[in-house]
């Protein structure tokens, strides 16, 4: 099929890749937890360290990696230059018209930047990088399987993921063809008023959206023939196993918070 | 005129991506202006990445695509009006209809060439007369035509823009045989009348044969080869090794001239056959 994927999903065979979906998901929780606990300057080197070995353990290109950065690029220049101005502190470094830079305001704002990146970089390494949607909703799907004690309707919202997201790139897909047809008849997207525009999405809107009722049809009947009838007592095709690398993985994490709890308490440095 | 030519054209798909594919390789062709050249080619091996490029849906990724010997690329901005001299047909052409009325369907591409409601009117029904609907078919819902119709639908409304080149990607695939020859012959009457070149892409060889003085044999993203049908179809391994067949007739004569029946080599439609045959057994006519 084809080989669009929704999100930064990057093909590998690395550790990353090949851990559980469901400790993954774990995984990313706690190491963003354990990012909070940074305290000082010896605690964020650690996180920044490990940040660093993580994308080479997950072997996906730094360029990428620095290409996802980029949407919250401006946030983050937002970050620095209010803690820079804004900051009040003891150490004054800077004094200039109404202007103060204080020590304590150039830290923080580095503290904020580097959690900022290790919170993306982590779930990116973690979660969107190295595995794919469908393995993620089946993560989450078997994560949240405790809760059907509750009636809630766990496996219905994770066939429903799941379908979606197959289906995203299927009508992208879809839209680009319908779009080049169109064009090919002269249509034209970009020029004109408002309303012009819009009524120049008529000739798209309406083949997608027959194309895609047409899409759910066959699926639901395909569905049907083959007796799919919700989530009860159905078996899986790929049943996940955790492996020792899960749990090793899992208790690197923690051990991690724990050394930075520590970092915090012991070593000297910086308070920030 | 109406000639295109392709100049040293590599296409890639998703390039800086982990998903780049390379779907076209330093594909380099001239097509004859007023010709019928058929290109054909396995599955996957970028046809339909080609025939894009030639109205400038696709933009090459290197090289230059040519039209009558000015680069299609050189003014972007006018881009879409080389798409109504270039009219493109594209594969499963009836998922794109949208209107109310199948004749509204077929003015879009004239309506948004900006001509007045008579001409409109006039090139709709004769595309539609070129292409086999009848004018009860006209004021019908695209919606509710059988697929055959929905595809000869599509193809009126290329038609109507008068194209000085006419390029159909499969317009004949998943058609009963009927359907086909209708289609096809639509598309020769077409040519007749306007002096277009037409390319088709096909997976038949039979319709190949029939229709096509030129063919261009694509592979694995590259041009395998190019000549008429008769050059290309006496290469029956060259062809069998990229996945491709000679038309059945041709084989069949091939295996009779093994068992010492003087036919020719060129024989590829079954018509050619019939005559040689007739020849052969003693000059009397059909
Ligand atoms: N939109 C796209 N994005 C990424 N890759 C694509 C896209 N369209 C085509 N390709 C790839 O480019 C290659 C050439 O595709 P193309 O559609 O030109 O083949 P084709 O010769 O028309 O095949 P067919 O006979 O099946 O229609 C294929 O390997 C295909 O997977
Ligand atoms: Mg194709």
């Amino acid at each position: 099929m084809s080989s669009i994927t929704l999100g930064q999903y990057f093909p590998g065979n690395s550790l990353l890749h090949r851990l559980d979906p469901r400790f993954k998901i774990v995984l990313a929780i706690l190491y963003i937890t354990a990012s909070f606990l940074c305290k000082n300057i010896w605690s964020f080197a650690a996180l920044a360290i490990s940040a660093v070995v993580l994308v080479l353990v997950s072997r996906i290109p730094v360029s990428i990696v620095l290409r996802g950065l980029r949407p919250i690029l401006f946030i983050m220049l937002f970050t620095v230059v209010l803690n820079i101005f804004l900051t009040r502190g003891e150490t004054l470094l800077v004094e200039f018209w109404v202007i103060r830079i204080y020590l304590e305001g150039i830290l923080t704002a580095v503290s904020m930047v580097l959690r900022i990146t290790v919170i993306i970089v982590g779930t990116g390494m973690f979660l969107t990088y190295t595995t794919t949607p469908i393995a993620l909703t089946d993560g989450i799907e078997r994560l949240l399987s405790p809760l059907k004690v509750f009636h809630l309707p766990v496996h219905e919202f994770a066939m429903m993921m799941t379908i979606a997201l197959r289906f995203i790139p299927l009508l992208i897909e879809e839209t680009e063809k319908i779009m080049a047809a169109q064009k090919a008849r002269g249509a034209d997207f970009s020029t004109g008023s408002l309303l012009q525009r819009a009524k120049a999405l008529i000739p798209i809107l309406v083949p997608l959206f027959v194309s895609a009722f047409r899409r759910a049809d066959e699926l639901a009947v395909a569905m049907e023939c083959r007796c799919y009838r919700g989530g009860e007592g159905r078996t899986r095709m790929t049943v996940l196993h955790a492996t020792a690398a899960d749990w090793l993985m899992l208790a690197a994490v923690i051990l991690f918070g724990a050394s930075l709890v520590l970092i915090n308490r012991f070593a000297p440095g910086f308070t920030l | 005129m109406n000639t295109l030519q392709l100049e040293h054209i590599s296409y890639l798909y998703s390039a800086g991506t982990p998903y780049e594919m390379r779907a076209l390789d330093n594909v380099s062709l001239t097509i004859r202006g007023g010709t019928v050249t058929g290109l054909i080619g396995h599955t996957g091996s970028g046809k339909s990445t080609l025939v894009q490029l030639l109205n400038g849906l696709n933009r090459p990724t290197e090289g230059r695509v040519l039209m009558d010997g000015v680069d299609i690329w050189e003014k972007p901005k006018e881009i879409a009006r080389l798409r109504y001299r270039v009219g493109l047909v594209m594969q499963y052409p009836e998922y794109q209809l949208f209107e109310e009325t199948v004749r509204a369907d077929i003015a879009y591409g004239p309506k948004n060439m900006g001509l007045s409601p008579e001409e409109v009117e006039a090139r709709v029904l004769e595309a539609a007369a070129f292409a086999g609907i009848s004018p009860e078919m006209l004021d019908q819902s695209p919606f509710d035509l059988s697929g055959g119709q929905k595809r000869r639908a599509a193809i009126a409304g290329i038609m109507a823009m008068r194209p000085e080149v006419l390029v159909l990607d499969e317009p004949a695939a998943g058609l009963d045989p009927q359907g086909r020859d209708e289609i096809l012959g639509g598309i020769r009457a077409y040519r007749e009348k306007s002096g277009s070149t037409v390319i088709i892409v096909s997976h038949s060889m039979e319709d190949m044969a029939r229709y096509c003085d030129e063919l261009i044999v694509m592979a694995d993203a590259k041009l395998f080869m190019q000549g008429s049908c008769e050059e290309i179809f006496s290469h029956p391994e060259e062809l069998a090794a990229v996945g491709l067949d000679v038309p059945q007739i041709t084989r069949v004569a091939q295996l009779l001239r093994k068992r010492g029946l003087a036919l020719p080599e060129s024989i590829y439609t079954v018509e050619q056959a019939a005559a040689a045959l007739c020849r052969l057994m003693g000059g009397e006519g059909e």
